[in-house]
């Protein structure tokens, strides 16, 4: 069972590298340049020469897909790094401090969570103007709080272990005792979030472009790509269904690293309490 | 119990005047100038000393904490300001727009409970069954597909090839089951998991064991006293959805030209009419808060555990 569990986890991750390292590599192979507008051959349904077809102002849709590969996937993993790294951040000072700094971080936590997170994101977003930046800026408004929360409760947690006391009165110091005995504790737990949230990242900057709030036309990027394509519906489905596809299966290989993460995590963490 | 009350009380309103703050401190950061826009909506030119002077009359130039309060003075007084775009106040724009919110929430929500709760009590009663297996995949799937891209879908599918539905919802009954069926079967994929989580786990429980051994039959465990342990949880996930959903599904309405809340957020942020925001933030929040802990009291009144648990702590 445990070797299924890695093996699936192996696979799930190379699955998500060979995507990653491919939204880089594309970039050397597109057929077309993905900015290219040919009035001619506009609207065009798949094709050999265009394999997932052209889009209103004749643009290879499978040069622009590949392309915005890179924009909709760097984006989502550089938004769980920032919050993974506040988030724990605040979540640690938080909790090693306790006391009134405590209380006021905490609190500033459950008014960030009182907000419906897709409507704190718009609103961030909308009062900060459209624009890459600023989506990625609002969905770190968003998902910090969770790593602040887990890292605050872990790091309580821990600290009233007996190892802790143990280091202590072996004469550890207090940074000796947060880097090398509180931190390596906190990783895992914390690695399982961030491995869940990036399939979810990924829809929400894919939903703040689609509203017009995120990546900026004529950035390749599957939301405005999907947003521009609205009005050709009818005429031209293959431009929706071809970035929504890419999406839709990226969303899928990172959902399920993130499960085999946490299937492998959890299962190491049973095997050392015993 | 009156302690208990004031505590919540206390802790309930330091989060909105954290809520009116956060509300504030993102317009006051925000890049465009009122003023300015204002004046030159329109493409009108004016001159710099005008824009100042309006500056002026806004009380713009005043210190951040000043315009805080004199803000605050204002929502207190229900006067949460007045659009840029339609001069009407941001109060009447909320309210016109809030009941097809309402609607749709209300209805979409409906339906999802009618789909998740049998499948989601039918996955965990035949648990690793071939419909079991289904619905996880199915599930799965729906859980990584954007809502937007079920929206064209389903559009392409009923508005365009089956000339079904209306493509543009416009607020009429017909308009709102596209809509409606995008927010359900997206929502209805989540709840059907989390049904069947709270099923199972209910189902892992002595009471079931010792009533099949005292020979009641599985259905009659099942919907008679599964069912209503599994009330509580069920209630206050619906309700958190409520919550978030009377935001307006930003996304469903604007695609379908729905006219909620979440459609006059977008308008208003594509107009960068920032009072409307601003009041549309403050608003959501409140009610999400208050939502809460309604669900909260709901759930206590319901499950006479938590009832006389909070009995128990009166007395003490």
């Amino acid at each position: 069972m445990k070797h299924k569990v890695r093996r699936q986890l192996i696979f799930r991750a190379a699955l998500a590298a060979l995507l990653l390292a491919g939204a880089d590599l594309c970039r050397k192979v597109l057929p077309y340049d993905p900015f290219k507008t040919d009035m001619r051959s506009a609207g065009k349904p798949p094709s050999a020469a265009h394999w997932f077809g052209t889009d209103n102002l004749g643009r290879d849709v499978f040069s622009r897909v590949l392309q915005g590969s890179q924009t909709s996937l760097y984006t989502a993993i550089c938004i769980v790094l920032i919050v993974f790294l506040i988030g724990t951040v605040i979540g640690i000072v938080s909790g090693y401090l306790g006391g009134i700094a405590d209380t006021v971080i905490m609190k500033i936590i459950t008014i960030f969570q009182a907000f419906p997170s897709f409507i704190l994101a718009v609103a961030v977003a909308g009062m900060l103007g459209p624009g890459i930046i600023n989506g990625m800026i609002s969905l770190c408004a968003v998902y910090w709080t969770t790593y602040a929360r887990l890292a605050r409760s872990l790091v309580q947690q821990i600290r009233g272990e007996t190892y802790i006391k143990a280091a202590k009165l072996c004469g550890a110091s207090k940074w000796q005792i947060m880097l090398r005995y509180i931190m390596p504790n906190m990783i895992a737990p914390l690695a399982v979030t961030a491995a869940l949230d990036v399939g979810s990242v990924i829809l929400s900057m894919a939903g703040l472009s689609f509203l017009g709030l995120g990546a900026q036309r004529p950035t390749a990027e599957w939301g405005v790509m999907m947003s521009e394509a609205r009005t050709y519906l009818q005429t031209a489905p293959w431009i929706i269904l071809f970035p929504g596809l890419a999406l839709f299966i990226s969303v899928i290989i990172f959902n399920l690293l993130g499960d085999s993460v946490r299937d492998s995590l959890d299962a190491r963490t049973e095997r050392n309490s015993y | 119990m009156f302690q208990i009350l004031l505590k919540k009380t206390g802790s309930f309103l330091i989060i909105i005047i954290g809520i009116t703050f956060l509300s504030f401190i993102l317009s006051y950061l925000s890049p465009g100038d009122p003023a300015s826009i204002m004046l030159k909506k329109g493409g009108n030119m004016v001159s710099e000393e005008v824009v100042q002077q309006k500056r002026e009359e806004l009380g713009l130039d005043s210190p951040m904490v000043e315009q805080y309060f004199r803000w605050l003075k204002g929502i207190l007084k229900g006067d949460f300001g007045t659009s840029y775009r339609s001069k009407k106040s941001v109060v009447r724009e909320i309210t016109e727009s809030l009941p097809y919110t309402i609607l749709l929430t209300v209805s979409s929500l409906l339906l999802t409970m009618l789909i998740a709760i049998p499948l989601g009590l039918l996955s965990a009663k035949f648990k690793d069954g071939w419909l079991d297996n289904a619905l996880r995949m199915i599930t799965y799937l729906f859980s990584s597909l954007p809502s937007f891209f079920v929206a064209l879908v389903l559009m392409y599918i009923f508005s365009l090839k089956l000339k079904l539905l209306p493509v543009i919802a416009k607020g009429n009954r017909n308009g709102m089951v596209m809509p409606m069926l995008v927010l359900a079967l997206t929502l209805a994929a989540w709840y059907i998991r989390q049904v069947r989580a709270i099923v199972l786990s209910e189902l892992g429980k002595e009471y079931v064991e010792g009533l099949l051994t005292r020979g009641v039959s599985e259905m009659s465990i099942l919907f008679r006293h599964v069912l209503r342990n599994c009330l509580a949880p069920i209630i206050t996930l619906t309700g958190l959805s409520f919550g978030t959903m009377l935001g307006g599904s930003t996304i469903v309405e604007s695609i379908f030209s729905w006219p909620g809340v979440g459609k006059m957020a977008v308008d208003a942020i594509t107009a960068r009419d920032y009072p409307v925001i601003q009041g549309y933030v403050l608003w959501m929040a409140v009610i999400v808060v208050l939502i809460n802990a309604l669900v909260e009291i709901i759930c206590s009144l319901l499950d006479p555990r938590i009832r006389r648990g909070r009995m128990s702590s009166d007395e003490a």
